[in-house]
């Protein structure tokens, strides 16, 4: 596989930001006062304003061969008056830092929304598909940049709004999430080393988000919802070669038994895999509500010599619950007082199922917590 | 503020911290080329499977990190620490610990970091391309998140004597933590193993020069570490193997003495230490240290008389071969070693007879296991996929003797076709032969608008590991692709997966679709899974719109279970019943659960059963206290037996006429085989009568009694019972029903209670089930079940009598059975009053366990297990009803009134909550 480098998108010239050199000795200064707030689900949230296909598509993408209304990132074109109400809520909620729309914004994950699967046709994913169809898809590159750059200025102009109307500082983070293929995981058995992408294919499409996320502007970059360490791994590596200085966040997903849903890590294993990172915090996120997540926290909290993040499910998913998951408001603010006086937290928020209402009773549980005591390194 | 010691802390899937109780860090060498020949070979042939298993038995063996290296002019080095790394990602038990990826080219190095998903050792870089390069591939790694090793050596070479190690080490470790930011902790220094006794004089101090080079580093340079190649120091005794253990052993004695941390050591070349032989030891440390110019022609003389003896070898932990066939099976799934697995598979097939047996029994029981493993996070996906990949290789290796079975049946089947329809021809009766008898066609898709497809794809892989044709439509197929690729491919099942919560609304659709498609009356099952789904949920909100079977499957180890018995002929019906009754239970706590309005426990109270007790005169029992009855009569008990319940228990619907000897039912073939059934079920029960097979005994007895609010309260024997009150709003009139309502607040009123058990019910069924009669202990246990009941009814009958509520022969049997006496026996755990926690009140109150000895286990079971226990009422307006919706003012009431902890009396109750 030869290697390939992304094309940027060379109509949009930015002028590199000023990023204030500051900003993670700022972030740093107020976690070592109080317990951050994190946003809670923008997929549970876009589900409360019962949006149509018809929305998600809007008129630019009304021909599009695949169904857009879950393709959540969509929206901060088509619908960009609800993505930016959803930040505003979560702001307002007492969300010191919101998440860009932008989970699945990669060239490789939207490509599920825009390549047809080489499955339909008898073929397969793999390298070559993604190199072609994907990787090379100007229209992809294009729309991708667009999607991370708006997403962006959406959250900032809110963070903006609510931090004046409340006279506090509001942060935006990128959102770096998983994609639909991994590195670590067997899709043939018949050949277990066959990977359906490469990692310079993984590496260089998150470089290309990274690119366009802090070309906007935006504060933090949050790796997270880490089903596989080793895509993680590429997403991280691209952070170190762009050279940025934006604090990094990095959060994962693990299962029952404490490990990387698919790559199968444990949480103590991943913090050594990132600690070189020196990330401005680690944590956990999605996949548990705060009950089964907590021994996994605790591990962490252990060992990990940076602030520790916290945002877990509001409880299992429950299909006949009106968020589809178990937890209400009040759950999540019991939980998080909990965890805060067991000397967990450094940031606290919630994944899905956490509406803006979940988030007030977050902010609500850490309001005059002390939060975690970091540990040194040994000098 | 707490401190984190700065270890070198390394990790696969699992850590390794380097602390400073483990003296030293054993890195697996025999997955390194350059080292091992059989391992060289391996590879050069492409045997990659062997390959692997010499990794897994380093990591056995105890290796702390695994060397994996390529460099071999015969070798694609790039391509193969790819493939290779990839390779172990598949097996969990070597990508637990962390890699050392080693290698004198840079690519090759590089294309291992993006293979490794943990933090892992590169071997190795140094000065030898000058600073430039080792600046560049050190933030590399740094990049990437790894230690290093870094060999001494220089743009001038190999540093060889004391003083030109800890110059170059000390000159890398400037460049490396001050200039680029290494971790000191993550730096691993290899001051070079040189051979000794090599007969040149220079050679002499090598060791030595080692060793001190490490006490150097260690006091020196802070954090970092010493590694090295031991076997290097013993290459001129190649051949002479126990010298050369004794040689490594002794020379790692001293340097890890110095500080050594770790080393390339064959664990299979290492003798240990004090076992080295006197003289022999002398000899080699005179060598090693350099004594004296005689050093090394004295252990020359010596090592003629050791030659040909040492080299130990590891052997691997076999003893689980030693188990059952059926254990060894389901070790080698639960490991996923395939080592044996055909071995294995022909001694089981010799046991088992048929190959369909051996998969459906201890192939399908050890897949069963690794998917309740899974279930609980005991395992994880790649170990399943592992087991899977063990399981297709049995699979395969019964499949040539499946296929002649097969043919066999092909062209059985065919004939019968042409015996049936002459018309027919050879090819055409061939075609349908073939069709009846096809392998599971599964077709499986994301649904419209999810795109997350990694749990179907295992779903996929473990379906085809298990001989099921699988065919995978991808992400966000739209329902009408789905169900047309059904009728295109003639599929057997169809496999719906989705990961977002709108999934589940696509999921109704689909269902709804393949019903219209008359899928539903082919009864083709649909198998429902992902991580929003559930078996609440598709029971409740998908199953009615679909009348085939519609299963919920939990994860990719239940999919070849499930799929299997949908697709057996034997297992199918069973398995639909059952699937069937699951949703029904499922229905059933949905529209008794959440959905109805409640009230406050104060309201509940308000609303209680109104009676006007200054107008009602308790019944009084003919005595108080208990009575036993030993050895009841089971003919007597036989008149009791309400057979409709036993039915159920065979998956037959209907109700029981006992004049008619009846089932009624719709289903006429049903009627038949419980009429069938019930013939069975009366020859064995006049067996067990005749010969005794069972014991019957039970208590019974009347206490004083009054009710103090939910509670009931025994005050001559100092026991309380309590109650449950409904709290759901009810309609004008209709009272919230608590037991307690039914006894008089003031007394004097009386309550009863009974105890009955079976005896050698379980014990029967357990014989019969040594011997693979399942089916007879079945019957056996069903029956004992009956008569536990029917036990209950005639004491309860007989307590009516007692109580002077009823008389003697007032009512016929099938009166009886349709309970139109007055008075209730509710037991605890049943709908009045679902709360376990109330037997043990009961069973102390009667002395049961002692008495007729029906003992209650810890969570409040039963045991014989057929047995019955309950309360008697006798006021004429009681009856049952059902408890649930309970809310926390009552729980919190009920607990402390119990003396429980929320905690626990939500627990017992939790099914019956309605919070």
């Amino acid at each position: 596989m030869c290697r390939f480098q992304l094309a940027r998108t060379q109509n949009k010239t930015h002028i590199p930001r000023a990023v204030p050199a500051d900003l993670t000795a700022e972030l740093k200064s107020a976690l070592a006062k109080r317990i951050m707030v994190l946003d809670g689900a923008m997929g549970t949230t876009i589900r409360g304003y019962e949006l149509t296909e018809a929305d998600a598509r809007g008129d630019r993408f009304k021909d599009n061969h695949e169904d857009l209304l879950n393709n959540g990132d969509i929206l901060s074109i088509s619908r960009p008056d609800v993505i930016a109400d959803i930040h505003r809520r979560f702001y307002e909620a007492g969300s010191d830092i919101c998440e860009t729309n932008t989970f699945s914004g990669t060239v490789l994950a939207q490509s599920e929304f825009f390549v047809e699967d080489p499955r339909k046709s008898g073929g397969i994913k793999s390298p070559e598909f993604f190199q072609k169809e994907v990787v090379e898809n100007q229209f992809l590159q294009d729309l991708v940049w667009e999607l991370n750059v708006e997403s962006v200025k959406l959250a900032k102009q809110e963070a903006a709004k609510v931090a004046e109307a409340t006279g506090r500082q509001r942060y935006v983070a990128g959102a770096i999430g998983p994609l639909t293929v991994s590195l670590t995981n067997v899709v043939d058995p018949n050949d277990t080393a066959f990977r359906p992408v490469t990692f310079d294919q993984v590496k260089d499409t998150y470089a290309h988000q990274i690119e366009a996320l802090l070309s906007a502007d935006c504060d933090i970059l949050m790796v997270e919802t880490i089903f596989d360490s080793l895509n993680a791994k590429a997403a991280l590596v691209a952070i170190k070669e762009n050279g940025t200085k934006a604090p990094v966040i990095i959060s994962a997903a693990v299962g029952r038994g404490g490990e990387t849903m698919i790559s199968a890590q444990k949480v103590e294993a991943l913090w050594q895999t990132f600690a070189h990172v020196d990330p401005l915090a680690i944590g956990l996120n999605c996949s548990l509500g705060p009950d089964l997540m907590k021994p996994f926290l605790e591990d962490l909290s252990k060992v990990a010599t940076t602030h520790v993040s916290c945002y877990p499910n509001a409880g299992l998913p429950n299909p006949l619950a009106p968020t589809g998951f178990d937890l209400e408001p009040q759950h999540m603010n019991e939980y998080t007082q909990e965890f805060a006086d067991a000397g967990l937290l450094n940031l606290a928020g919630g994944c899905c199922g956490n509406t803006p209402e979940h988030v007030a009773a977050i902010a609500q549980a850490v309001e005059g917590k002390a939060p975690r005591v970091v540990p040194a390194l040994e000098i | 503020m707490p401190t984190i010691p700065r270890l070198l802390r390394l990790s696969g899937t699992e850590v390794y911290n380097h602390t400073p109780d483990k003296n030293f860090l054993m890195i697996g060498e025999r997955t390194n080329v350059a080292g091992s020949p059989r391992f060289r070979k391996l590879i050069q042939q492409d045997k990659l499977e062997e390959a692997l298993e010499v990794a897994r038995q380093q990591v056995e063996n105890g290796a702390n990190v695994i060397d994996i290296c390529f460099d071999d002019g015969l070798i694609d080095g790039t391509a193969m620490m790819a493939r290779f790394l990839d390779l172990i990602q598949a097996e969990p038990d070597i990508q637990a610990v962390p890699i050392m990826v080693d290698s004198s080219k840079w690519e090759i190095i590089e294309e291992g970091l993006k293979h490794l998903q943990g933090k892992g050792i590169v071997n190795s870089i140094s000065l030898k391309e000058g600073e430039d390069a080792f600046r560049k591939n050190a933030s590399h790694i740094m990049n990437y998140g790894a230690a290093v090793v870094v060999m001494a050596f220089d743009e001038q070479g190999q540093a060889a004597t004391y003083d030109d190690k800890c110059r170059i080490c000390k000159r890398a470790y400037d460049i490396l933590v001050d200039e680029v930011g290494f971790p000191p902790q993550d730096i691993i220094f290899d001051p070079n193993i040189l051979t000794v006794a090599t007969g040149i004089e220079e050679h002499n101090n090598y060791a030595l020069d080692f060793i001190n080079a490490t006490r150097w580093i260690k006091e020196n340079l802070p954090y970092a570490k010493v590694s090295g190649g031991v076997s290097n120091i013993s290459f001129s005794f190649r051949g002479n193997n126990a010298v050369r253990e004794a040689m490594h052993s002794a020379f790692l004695y001293h340097a890890t003495k110095a500080g050594m941390d770790m080393g390339i050591v064959n664990a299979g070349m290492l003798e240990v230490y004090d076992e080295i032989p006197k003289n022999l030891l002398t000899a080699v440390e005179d060598v090693l240290l350099n004594k004296d110019d005689g050093a090394t022609e004295r252990l020359l003389d010596l090592a003629e008389e050791f030659k040909g003896k040492g080299s130990k070898k590891i052997e691997e932990d076999l003893s689980w071969r030693e188990d059952s066939v059926e254990k060894r099976l389901e070790y080698a799934l639960l490991k996923g070693l395939d080592k044996f697995i055909e071995q294995d598979t022909e001694e089981a097939l010799a046991k088992y007879k048929k190959p369909l047996s051996v998969i459906e029994g201890p192939l399908m029981d050890g897949m069963g296991i690794v998917g309740d493993l899974f279930g609980a996070g005991k395992m994880f996906l790649p170990q399943v996929v592992k087991s899977a990949r063990v399981m297709k290789k049995s699979v395969a290796w019964l499949e040539p003797l499946m296929e002649v079975e097969r043919e066999e049946r092909i062209l059985k089947l065919a004939a019968e076709l042409q015996a049936a329809d002459s018309e027919l021809s050879d090819s055409d009766a061939r075609i349908a032969a073939e069709k009846e008898n096809s392998n599971g066609k599964v077709i499986m898709a994301t649904v419209k608008g999810d795109v997350h497809d990694i749990g179907k794809n295992i779903v996929g892989v473990v379906l085809t590991c298990n001989g099921f044709d699988v065919v995978d439509m991808g992400v966000m197929v739209p329902c009408e692709k789905i169900l047309e690729a059904v009728e295109e491919h003639n599929a057997d099942v169809i496999g719906l997966s989705g990961l977002i919560t709108p999934s589940l609304d696509e999921m109704i659709t689909v269902a709804k679709q393949a019903e219209k498609r008359g899928f539903g009356k082919k009864s083709i099952p649909i198998l429902i899974g992902g991580a929003t789904t559930s078996a609440a949920h598709t029971a409740i909100k998908i199953a009615e719109y679909y009348s085939g079977p519609l299963v919920h499957v939990l994860d990719a180890s239940r999919s070849v279970p499930v799929t299997t018995s949908l697709l057996s002929d034997e297992n199918r019906d069973a398995f639909i019943a059952e699937n069937e009754a699951k949703h029904e239970k499922h229905r059933k706590t949905f529209a008794g659960g959440s959905k109805k309005e409640t009230i406050s426990l104060e309201k509940a109270r308000a609303n209680k059963v109104q009676i006007d007790w200054e107008q009602y005169t308790p019944p009084v029992p003919e005595f108080t206290g208990t009575r036993i009855i030993k050895n009841q009569s089971l003919r007597e008990l036989a008149n009791y037996i309400d057979w409709t319940p036993f039915f159920h228990t065979w998956e037959l619907r209907g109700v029981w006429n006992a004049e008619t000897e009846t089932l009624k039912t719709r289903n006429e073939e049903g009627a038949k085989v419980a009429k069938e059934l019930y013939l069975e079920a009366k020859a064995l029960l006049e067996r067990i009568i005749t010969e005794k097979k069972f014991i019957a005994n039970g208590i019974y007895g009347f206490f004083p009694a009054q009710a103090d609010g939910d509670d009931i309260i025994l005050p001559e024997h100092n026991v309380t019972f309590h109650t449950l009150r409904q709290q759901q709003l009810k309609g004008t009139g209709k009272p919230n029903f608590a037991l307690s309502d039914y006894v008089a607040p003031a007394g004097p009123d009386y309550l009863g209670g009974f105890v009955v058990g079976i005896h050698g019910a379980d014990e029967w069924a357990e014989e019969l089930r040594a011997v693979h009669n399942v089916d007879e202990a079945i019957m056996v246990q069903a029956i004992a079940d009956r008569l536990a009941e029917a036990f209950a009814e005639l004491l309860h009958h007989r307590a009516r009598i007692s109580w002077g509520i009823e008389r003697p022969g007032q009512f016929t049997k099938t009166e009886l059975i349709h309970e139109k006496y007055q008075g209730i026996r509710p037991a605890p755990g049943y709908p009045s009053q679902p709360d376990h926690t109330e037997k043990p009140a009961l069973f102390s109150l009667l002395n049961a366990e002692k008495e007729i000895e029906v003992e209650l286990t810890e969570s409040c079971a039963m045991h014989p297990g057929s047995a019955v226990c309950g309360l008697y009422f006798s006021h004429p307006e009681s009856h049952y009803f059902m408890i649930d919706s309970l809310q926390k003012d009552q729980v919190e009431d009920y607990a402390q009134r119990k003396g429980q902890t929320l905690d626990e009396a939500e627990r017992w109750l939790g099914p019956w909550l309605g919070y």
